[in-house]
């Protein structure tokens, strides 16, 4: 990445100097960050309700044998893998969202996109069955019906504001969580864990799971990062972004679906699991600034370590039972929200 | 030192004047009554109308189902006459179960009422704003986390204000912006649902019985203790709600034109609030944190007496005969499942908070 | 500035000092509102007139320094018996929704009824005087968010003139009205003057306060810089070194009052 690309960045002060070394901090940052989630997902596979001695876990890793602790181990790695996905999927899909509706309170639990795509998995488990209904492509629906919804109703006569988002987010969820807790509640054998499909979990994922979703995120993940400088020139508002040449609706659209795609196999993965896709890019944006090309890269990667880490939390402050990751990050991430109204811009 | 009244001259027997829609109840001499309370009375009618509603659901609940009573029966079983099954299905489920879903309804709609008042805005609600959930943390923690050190329904007290006075910090700017308010609720009440998981988990009550009733509110299974609490709860704070009536009323107008018609409002709004803090607290630590009749029984009490002011009476029972009726809803839409109340308050009251949205925005230019 | 020689001033700050967010608006300022007299307060934005009015009607507490109502101290006494003698008609009063005028006028009752005594003779009496008073007598039954603006300003007179008071305070009473209800307005203020009120208005034209004021309060930056008839201390001198701009005065052809006419 060299200083001549300067053209498009012409709106953010160029200071040809230091652009380079900040390039290169953040390079060893990304990579920095990359051993932190290899460190993280360790953790995430050696820690968990039931304490295993850090010797087994290593033995259990490299010879795998028929012991107890063996097989514990043996699945933490698929839930791990899980919530590498699907906290790179939060991060960036909120980050996205963030870009699209220049709103800093873009989160997909937070816009409903979550309760809507958990309401379609539901649905179509109970009536469709439970194999159509682990697919991502049962997420999918609810997801945009539900992003279409709140943003509907969450546009006034002088457009949308984040508070207004926020606010028909809030009405929306409530409804269609209500929608999911009937559904489950009134067919118990086909709902098991009554609460998943309300909070997010990661407990009980298994390789396929990971099969199921690897695709999905990836290519979600894809086209958000492809759609980085795009998504730079959007910040600076719709006429700014058609007198570089682009196409802002186009651009949104795409950019929207790419969104979707990563929330949709998120919460087909683990459940609707909020405040992710709020507070990771927030942390990030404080010293990426609001350029998506290094914003997305880097929340693809703490993503994961928030998501773990607070899976990490789950299964230890509740032993030996487990406390559902969607709840442990909804005490992380709800002070987020709370800076971010308080810091204004955000439109009453 | 009163200025001379200008004007043409009144004679004495002048009847005296009120605007219309209100009767007055006097006693003693019409120049210097010693009682003397105006009442309006479509407020009155509609609250009435409601109660009546309320008891016919309430009927309903009594006879309807498997295990329901006849109604020609009722009146019977009530006197103590019916069988030992009977007994235990009046007795010991429904008629607490009823007990709690009136007072809790009433209590719920006071509170939304002070609230929105207070707040000058139906978004102010105290369920919008997470006091219902910090309540239920309270709960929780009492119930469940700490077992024995507090009884639950102090436990919800202290988690309500807890919430509450996160939610006042958090903002800024206190009570005067509702739509912040709102947001911090989201977060606070995210925390706040989030601990009640914890605790449940912690002590192994993972059930979905369980977690309906600390999650999404449910009146399955009420005992006398909760009637008992609840119906404490109300009998005290509801008269202390009417006598802050029209100091609130007055603090709707602005606070300096309260204050110089001699309001104190730098008392009565905190000890409003005080009230419907309380009230809220009561009523979820009976019924857990149910959603929207707070938000909705004031605005449909306030939309059908067509009056101002926080119309704590009219709320009041407008929120008993809301929760009757998603009650029975609840336990007779899906049949072959008993859904917790608390779901179907979300399902409508989210919608409802939708429509207020909407018509909100559409409305103001800015 | 000593105390008006007939007696105690009916309402008077010694000593003032208020405050907004730590800094200081107005700094150790001493008036007295005379008896009888249509007072008008006026000075360049953020001079501190509204914050003054505010002190004298008890709305906004004074960091330091007293506020004296009949020559005692305002806190000392209870907000409703303070109400009984002084009422304010505040710059921006917020109509509820689904108030009628009759309503809103016997809402500034307040301070003459009790819990249990919330209506009586008195109170329909001193309603109908209100409503005469503000010709608002047709407009009893209609919504106040139905009115224009003209109208609503008089019914919030109106609900002021209903608490039955020797002293009015009057917070920019012309904002948002147009011109011809905006002299309306002072007019009829003049009027419940002259019936034996006594008055103390902020407002922000230099004519309009010249016109109707009995006793001029010119402010700048939280001090008074003169007070009196307006005849006696409109001078350009005063109108360039208050409001920054040169003017010159010439008596009003209607009135004979001070006209200030800019002289840029």
């Amino acid at each position: 990445m060299t200083t001549a690309t300067v053209a498009p960045r012409a709106p953010q002060p160029a200071r040809l100097r230091g652009s380079r070394s900040r390039t290169v901090v953040l390079a060893v940052g990304l990579v920095v960050s990359l051993g932190v989630l290899v460190l993280m997902a360790g953790l995430g596979v050696a820690v968990g309700s039931k304490a295993v001695p850090l010797g087994d876990v290593w033995r259990a890793l490299v010879s795998p044998d028929d012991s107890y602790n063996a097989a514990v181990v043996a699945s933490r790695i698929p839930r791990t893998q899980v919530g590498v996905l699907v906290g790179a999927a939060l991060a960036v899909a909120g980050a996205v969202i963030q870009g699209l509706t220049r709103n800093p309170l873009g989160d997909p639990g937070l816009l409903g996109v979550n309760a809507g795509a958990s309401m379609s998995v539901v649905l179509v488990t109970a009536f469709l069955g439970a194999g159509l209904g682990r697919t991502v492509w049962a997420a999918i629906p609810g997801a945009v019906l539900a992003a279409v919804v709140v943003y509907v109703v969450g546009s006034g006569r002088a457009g949308s504001t984040p508070v207004r988002l926020i606010l028909a987010g809030a009405a929306v969820s409530a409804v269609l969580v209500a929608v999911v807790d009937a559904v489950s509640l009134a067919k118990p054998d086909v709902f098991d864990s009554y609460r998943f499909w309300a909070i997010g979990s990661l407990a009980g994922r298994t390789a396929q799971t990971v099969s199921l979703t690897t695709g999905f995120v990836v290519v979600g993940l894809v086209i958000c990062l492809a759609m980085s400088r795009s998504l730079n020139a959007i910040e600076l508002g719709d006429q700014a972004a058609t007198s570089l040449g682009l196409a802002p609706g186009r651009t949104k659209a795409l950019a929207a679906l790419g969104a979707t795609i990563l929330c949709a196999a998120a919460v087909a993965a683990a459940g609707p699991i909020g405040f992710v896709g709020l507070a990771v890019p927030h942390v990030v944006r404080s010293f990426t600034g609001a350029d998506h090309r290094w914003l997305l890269p880097y929340c693809a990667v703490l993503g994961p370590v928030l998501l773990i880490g607070s899976d990490v939390i789950g299964r230890v402050v509740a032993r030996p039972g487990e406390l559902m990751v969607g709840a442990v990050t909804a005490f992380v991430g709800a002070p987020f929200l709370v800076a971010a109204v308080r810091r204004g811009r955000v439109g009453l | 030192m009163s200025a001379t009244t200008t004007g043409p001259t009144t004679t004495d027997t002048t009847p005296t004047v009120l605007a219309g829609g209100q009767r007055l109840v006097l006693l003693g001499s019409r120049t210097r009554p010693w009682f003397a309370v105006v009442v309006r009375t479509r407020a009155g009618a509609v609250g009435a109308a409601f109660l009546v509603l309320a008891a016919v659901l309430a009927v309903a609940t009594l006879t309807l189902g498997e295990l329901g009573i006849p109604l020609a029966e009722l009146p019977g079983v009530l006197a103590g006459e019916g069988s030992r099954a009977q007994e235990w299905t009046l007795f010991t489920s429904r008629l607490p179960r009823l007990g709690v879903a009136v007072l809790a309804g009433a209590a719920f709609g006071v509170s939304g009422a002070i609230f929105q008042s207070v707040t000058r805005n139906p978004l102010g609600s105290p369920d919008v704003i997470g006091l219902g959930a910090g309540a239920a943390a309270g709960a929780a923690a009492a119930a469940l986390v700490w077992p024995g050190l507090v009884p639950t329904p102090v436990g919800a007290l202290v988690g309500a204000f807890v919430a509450i006075a996160a939610v006042y910090l958090g903002t800024g700017r206190g009570f005067g912006a509702p739509h912040r308010m709102v947001v911090v609720g989201i977060a606070t009440g995210a925390m706040a649902l989030a601990f009640v998981q914890l605790a449940l988990v912690r002590a192994s009550r993972e059930s979905a019985q369980e977690v309906a009733v600390w999650i999404t509110g449910s009146l399955a299974a009420r005992a006398t203790e909760h009637v008992q609490v609840i119906a404490l709860a109300v009998v005290v704070l509801l008269p202390l709600a009417l006598v802050l009536t029209r100091p609130l009323q007055l603090a709707e107008m602005g606070d300096d034109l309260a204050t110089g018609v001699g309001a104190s409002v730098r008392f009565s709004r905190p000890a409003a609030v005080v009230v419907a803090v309380l009230l809220t607290g009561a009523a979820v630590s009976v019924s857990g944190p149910i959603a929207f009749v707070a938000l909705t029984a004031p605005q449909i009490a306030r939309r059908l007496t067509r009056s101002s002011g926080p119309g704590i009476l009219a709320a009041a029972c407008c929120g008993a005969f809301l929760l009757v009726l998603a009650d029975l809803v609840a336990q007779y839409a899906l049949p072959g499942t008993l859904l917790p109340v608390g779901v179907v308050t979300a399902g409508v009251g989210g919608i409802y908070l939708a429509f207020l949205l909407v018509r909100e925005w559409k409305q103001v230019s800015v | 500035m000593s105390v008006v020689e007939a007696g105690v001033a009916p309402l008077a700050v010694e000593d003032l000092v208020m405050e907004y967010d730590g800094a200081p608006v107005i700094d150790g300022l001493s008036l007295a509102v005379p008896r009888d007299a249509f007072t008008v307060i006026v000075g360049p934005n953020g001079c501190g007139k509204s914050t003054l009015l505010r002190a004298l009607a008890r709305t906004m507490k004074p960091r330091a320094g007293r506020v004296l109502l009949d020559g005692a101290p305002i806190g000392d006494l209870r907000g409703k018996e303070v109400a009984r003698r002084v009422a304010l008609l505040p710059q921006s009063p917020i109509a509820p929704e689904a108030i009628t005028v009759g309503d809103l006028v016997a809402r500034g009752r307040y301070p003459h009824q009790g819990l249990l005594r919330q209506w009586s003779d008195a109170d329909a009496r001193a309603v109908e005087g209100a409503l005469a008073a503000t010709e608002t007598a047709e407009l009893r039954d209609r919504l106040v968010s139905s009115l224009s603006g003209g109208q609503r300003q008089r019914v919030w007179l109106a609900m002021a003139l209903a608490q039955d008071t020797g002293l009015l305070l009057l917070d920019e009473p012309t904002t948002f009205l147009d011109i011809a209800h905006q002299y309306e307005m002072l007019s009829l203020c003049a009027r419940l003057h002259r019936e034996g009120r006594t008055l103390v208005a902020v407002l922000h034209d230099l004519n309009q306060a010249a016109r109707f004021a009995t006793h001029l309060v010119v402010m700048r930056d939280g001090a008074v810089v003169a007070q009196g008839p307006p005849s006696d201390i409109i001078t350009a001198e005063l109108v360039e070194s208050v409001f920054g701009m040169p003017a010159r005065i010439i008596p009003d052809p209607v009135t004979g009052t001070p006209l200030v006419v800019p002289a840029t």
